[in-house]
């Protein structure tokens, strides 16, 4: 009885505390679909009298759909394809080589991880625009900073990539290994087509976090890349400035903040929405993937 | 086989294993050198420097401490910052950790479904970070006179017509309430995942040995999750402190940053400064969750 009191009392914790989760999403849903006058009014709270799409027109106009999302979807797509494989690299060599100075290695993966980006904006800047000058070609405002960062490991939170398949390849028995290398395989073929064809979950795995990771990360994108090219993240971030010069009207500055914030809504919720049904996708194979390979590594 | 051949062999083995684990790692071993280590010691040497760009490149001069003068004598808004920092990441990392660990504890405990709450529970591990997340928990600076969504919730009206105060830290301990559990996303992750490592003899032997659920949660439970609570505890500072909503300093080193004609120099010591710190904080977390007596109750298992 006591063991059945304290079951419910477990779901009614986790419903509880699922609805403050989720109670942000469910407003954005509410005020994205609500038309200006259901906006200002006090007596609305949630269920839309005259629900409207028009934010998301206004919305969609703004963030320069659909080019941002292709250019985003592209961007975030194409360095985490990089960050992954060199992620592999690393985890590979350091589950499976027993080379001198691995633990030292070992130990800046982590370090690397632990320092802050800031501190180390301003010297990659110098060197990008140094680099730039002696090379007489553009850079800065390019994509190409970024995708020298990831190739060379050096992407978004890299360190948790690599550990996750490090400890994937882990857990991989070494006699396969030891098999393939009788039947004549190289290293590369071991890595190739032992380890990365065993580590189909895992590379979903790392690659979602890569793509999640790079989607969000606006801070680098906007030191790097500037506004040259359209990211709806990016474009989000600015929706506030931006929107001024794109839509005013006679309100007042009270109910023109609430009609914004409609406006803003409906442009969170087209810019979280490839991050939402990729999750809704392959959230069964997330969620697996996630406990089974285990990120914490002991 | 004679002692020698067994010597050369064990040499052309090593040399093997040091030459494809470097092959390996080459990439990024080259990108760790250029892109993290050189970066980081220049930020120090910047720190003493005064950078001007100029069209054919930068113009770096030695200016000793000046800017770090700067920085705690002459800003007055550096100082503040940093201990607001402090008083942000302290309490916020505890509850973070406390709160996920809790979390995961239940999500682990239960079987009806499972999936749907772990479904919930993981969200923010998709959706946290970037400017998404600050859009979704206003973030934005009330300095604007906008008013916090929470006040038009029906149980915040309700308890405001009888308590403006009470209302007021009602909401903003909702506010942060929700933050924080935001932020909890991979931290109930990782926490599951050593949970469920847990060997489930474990418990067995305990319950035989009449050990109640309070004395299984400290002697054990706690015990081998240890080292997933270093972790997580680190990972949620890192996490913390690259928010520049609720992180007042790197707001301030961003500025600088961003003003390139001429505070670079000075931007760098700020984030040096801040790194030192944040670097500090993480090795008084790693001494703070060393192993105690872990090693001595290995023993027995």
């Amino acid at each position: 009885m006591a063991k059945r009191i304290g079951k419910l009392v477990i779901y009614f914790l986790l419903i509880c505390i699922g609805y403050i989760y989720l109670e942000p999403i469910f407003e954005m849903i509410s005020k994205s679909i609500m038309s200006a006058s259901d906006i200002i009014d006090p007596s609305i709270e949630w269920i839309a009298l005259n629900p409207t799409l028009d934010n998301f027109g206004v919305a969609a106009r703004v963030l320069k759909m659909p080019g941002s999302l292709i250019n985003s979807i592209l961007f975030s797509a194409g360095l985490a394809i990089l960050q992954t494989i060199v992620a592999a690299m690393t985890g590979y060599a350091l589950s499976r080589y027993k080379f001198r100075g691995k633990g030292f290695w070992f130990t800046m993966i982590l370090l690397a991880f632990i320092v802050p980006v800031t501190v180390l904006m301003i010297p990659r800047l110098i060197i990008f625009i140094t680099a730039q000058n002696s090379l007489g070609m553009q850079l800065i405002g390019t994509p190409i900073p970024q995708v020298l960062m990831a190739v060379f490991g050096q992407g978004v939170n890299g360190t948790i990539l690599i550990l996750i398949f490090w400890n994937f390849f882990n857990l991989i028995p070494y006699s396969l290994d030891e098999a393939a290398m009788i039947d004549g395989a190289g290293p590369f073929q071991v890595f190739f087509h032992i380890a990365m064809r065993l580590s189909v979950s895992t590379v979903l795995i790392v690659f979602l976090f890569a793509f999640v990771w790079n989607w969000n990360e606006t801070y680098q994108t906007a030191t790097y890349l500037g506004g040259t090219m359209d990211l709806l993240p990016l474009k989000l971030s600015t929706f506030d400035s931006m929107f001024s010069s794109n839509a005013s009207s006679g309100m007042g500055s009270e109910g023109m903040y609430k009609i914004n914030e409609a406006y803003k809504m409906a442009a969170t919720l087209i810019s979280i929405a490839p991050l939402l049904l990729l999750y809704a996708c392959v959230q069964k194979q997330f969620i697996q993937g996630i406990e089974n390979t285990g990120i914490t590594g002991e | 086989m004679s002692g020698k051949t067994k010597k050369t062999r064990r040499k052309s083995f090593q040399r093997r294993q040091d030459k494809y684990g470097y092959i390996f790692m080459a990439p990024w071993i080259i990108g760790f050198i250029v892109f993290t280590f050189i970066p980081f010691i220049m930020t120090a040497y910047l720190s003493f420097t005064d950078v001007k760009q100029d069209i054919r490149g930068f113009n770096i001069s030695f200016v000793g401490i000046k800017n770090y003068r700067e920085a705690f004598l002459v800003n007055t808004e550096f100082t503040p910052a940093l201990v607001s920092f402090l008083g942000m990441i302290i309490p916020y990392t505890v509850v973070i950790v406390i709160m996920a660990f809790i979390l995961a504890m239940m999500l682990n405990s239960i079987v009806k479904g499972k999936s749907l709450f772990r479904t919930i529970y993981f969200l923010p591990v998709v959706v946290l970070s970037g400017p998404v997340m600050y859009q979704l928990m206003n973030l934005e600076p009330a300095a604007d006179g906008q008013i916090n969504p929470l006040y038009y919730t029906f149980v915040i009206r309700m308890i405001y017509s009888y308590s403006d105060v009470l209302a007021d830290a009602m909401v903003s301990l909702f506010d942060n309430l929700s933050i924080i559990l935001w932020f909890t996303g991979i931290p109930i992750v990782l926490f599951i995942n050593g949970l469920q490592k847990i060997n489930p003899s474990l418990y067995e032997a305990a319950r035989i040995d009449f050990a109640t659920s309070w004395q299984i949660l400290w002697k054990i439970t706690m015990p081998i999750i240890r080292p997933t609570a270093l972790i997580v505890s680190v990972f949620t500072i890192v996490q913390l402190g690259a928010m520049d909503n609720i992180n007042p300093v790197l707001t301030q080193i961003k500025e600088k940053t961003a003003n390139t004609s001429g505070g670079f120099g000075y931007a760098a010591t700020l984030s040096w400064v801040y790194s030192l710190i944040v670097l500090i904080i993480i090795g008084l977390t790693f001494l703070l969750f060393r192993e105690r007596k872990i090693k001595e109750t290995h023993k027995y298992w």
